[in-house]
């Protein structure tokens, strides 16, 4: 029984160091950028240091912690153009946020995450991956209030075929005022389309926001990135009663195709236009209180060790004055291992 | 709002020449390219699809990642981006084979 029991810890041993070999361990990981990002709207400058990290700490293969914090300088001149230049700090949590994946369809979240409204404010918002330095127009819209919630939130895969997927959020968000953790009370969720071979996916959104007034809002959003070219096209619209708008994006690498990596390839040009309708005063609702209507052009160029320029021209147009906007910024991308080990 | 139009008209004719340029030079693009391409047989060429289908939804790919930090951030990546596990089991394989 003795020479059995020694036989089979000794199969276990094997099995267990095989799988150590096979599989690449699983450890904690610190990402995240770097930036330093520029901005003169209508004259007024402004000047934004900042750190962006990401942590996530992974406990086997169901379990999750992930965080993102926002630590930024705000340096402008006093009276907007002109005065002494005045400089602010401020930390923002983003998220903190335990996930447990369930199965193949269904991952638990439980925490402070990004409101799943759209997808520029899950998707795109980070320093790193945004094309264009300024959010759109709308991105008040189902983001409210800081674009974080606080609750419990369900997400994954509902069907997968190899030619197409539906993927799914719903969420519930409590109310907090506490410093760096605001969030409002809203319930709400986002339901997507998703078609890998043609690059494409089209979703919807729903956010119920329940204090201050209920109200609804709504969206959709489309992103398509054909397979043979390096365009990526993206847009969202989104409806509240304080207003409702649109913004198309395009943005399209020098290159060949999307495994170039020449020097030429490294450069993308990005083009955005939008516009915004005002509805009924919202008091809070971050909008802008007139129509405006906007474009933006700008380049990104990607150099070698994941550091970025940027650069954009954008004109807005509205009642209340015509202005250009002016953005500038170099973001560095980092990820490394958060644990002690090989590299 | 006309020169929006103007303006959202003129987006249009860039992508659009922009679009026939990148056409052009396709052909000598896809000699270099071959596991792009969807009729692609073993889990590592799967798994590159898999990677440009999902991660270049949102981002630009960092330009390395190494097997040890590969698994974590495809965990990250599971719950944000909402890949499958196939998703996540194939790109695995192709990053840290």
């Amino acid at each position: 029984m003795k020479r059995a029991s020694v036989v089979f810890l000794g199969m276990l041993c094997t099995a267990f160091g095989l799988r150590a070999q096979s599989d690449p361990p699983n450890v904690p990981i610190l990402s995240g950028a770097l930036g330093f990002l520029g901005s003169t709207t209508a004259g007024a400058g402004t000047y934004q240091p900042i750190i962006a990290p990401v942590l996530v700490v992974p406990f086997g293969d169901k379990w999750l912690i992930e965080s993102r914090a926002d630590v930024q300088g705000f340096v402008a001149r006093e009276n907007g153009t002109s005065g002494p230049y005045n400089a602010q700090f401020a930390a923002a949590l983003d998220y903190l946020q335990v996930d447990y994946i369930a199965n193949a369809h269904l991952t638990i979240t439980a925490g402070r995450f990004l409101t799943p409204f759209n997808i520029y404010n899950e998707r795109l918002s980070a320093i790193w991956i945004a094309n264009l330095e300024d959010s759109p127009i709308i991105f008040p819209i189902g983001t409210r209030t800081s674009a974080s919630s606080n609750g419990g939130m369900v997400r994954g895969v509902a069907v997968a075929r190899p030619t197409w997927l539906v993927n799914y959020t719903a969420y519930f968000s409590a109310a907090s005022t506490t410093e760096n953790l605001q969030a409002g009370r809203a319930a709400g969720g986002r339901a997507g389309l998703f078609l890998p071979q043609a690059g494409l996916e089209v979703g919807a959104s729903y956010q119920r926001f329940l204090q201050n007034g209920d109200y609804n809002a709504s969206g959709a959003y489309v992103v398509w990135e054909p397979p043979q070219i390096p365009l990526d096209v993206r847009g969202e619209y989104a409806h509240s009663p304080g207003g409702q708008g649109y913004w198309l994006e395009g943005a399209f690498r020098l290159a060949a195709n999307r495994s170039s990596s020449g020097a030429l390839s490294r450069l993308q040009l990005v083009a955005r236009v939008q516009q915004f309708f005002k509805g009924s005063p919202v008091p809070q609702d971050l909008l802008p209180s007139v129509d405006v209507n906007q474009f933006d052009f700008g380049a990104n160029y990607y150099l070698p060790h994941d550091v970025r320029l940027n650069g954009s021209y954008g004109r807005a147009y509205s009642t209340t004055g015509n202005y250009n906007i002016w953005n500038f910024g170099v973001t560095y991308r980092f990820l490394f291992p958060a644990w002690p080990g090989e590299h | 709002m006309r020169t929006l139009g103007t303006v959202f008209c003129g987006i249009l004719m860039l992508t659009s020449s922009l679009r026939l340029w990148s056409q052009a030079q396709t052909p000598a693009a896809t000699q270099k390219t071959p596991k792009a391409a969807t009729t692609s047989k073993n889990g590592a060429d799967e798994g590159e699809l898999r990677f440009r289908q999902n991660c270049g939804r949102c981002h630009m790919p960092p330009e390395s990642i190494s097997p040890r930090e590969v698994k974590a951030v495809l965990q990250h990546m599971r719950v944000r981006a909402m890949l499958t596990a196939e998703d996540e089991r194939l790109i695995l394989k192709y990053l840290a084979p």
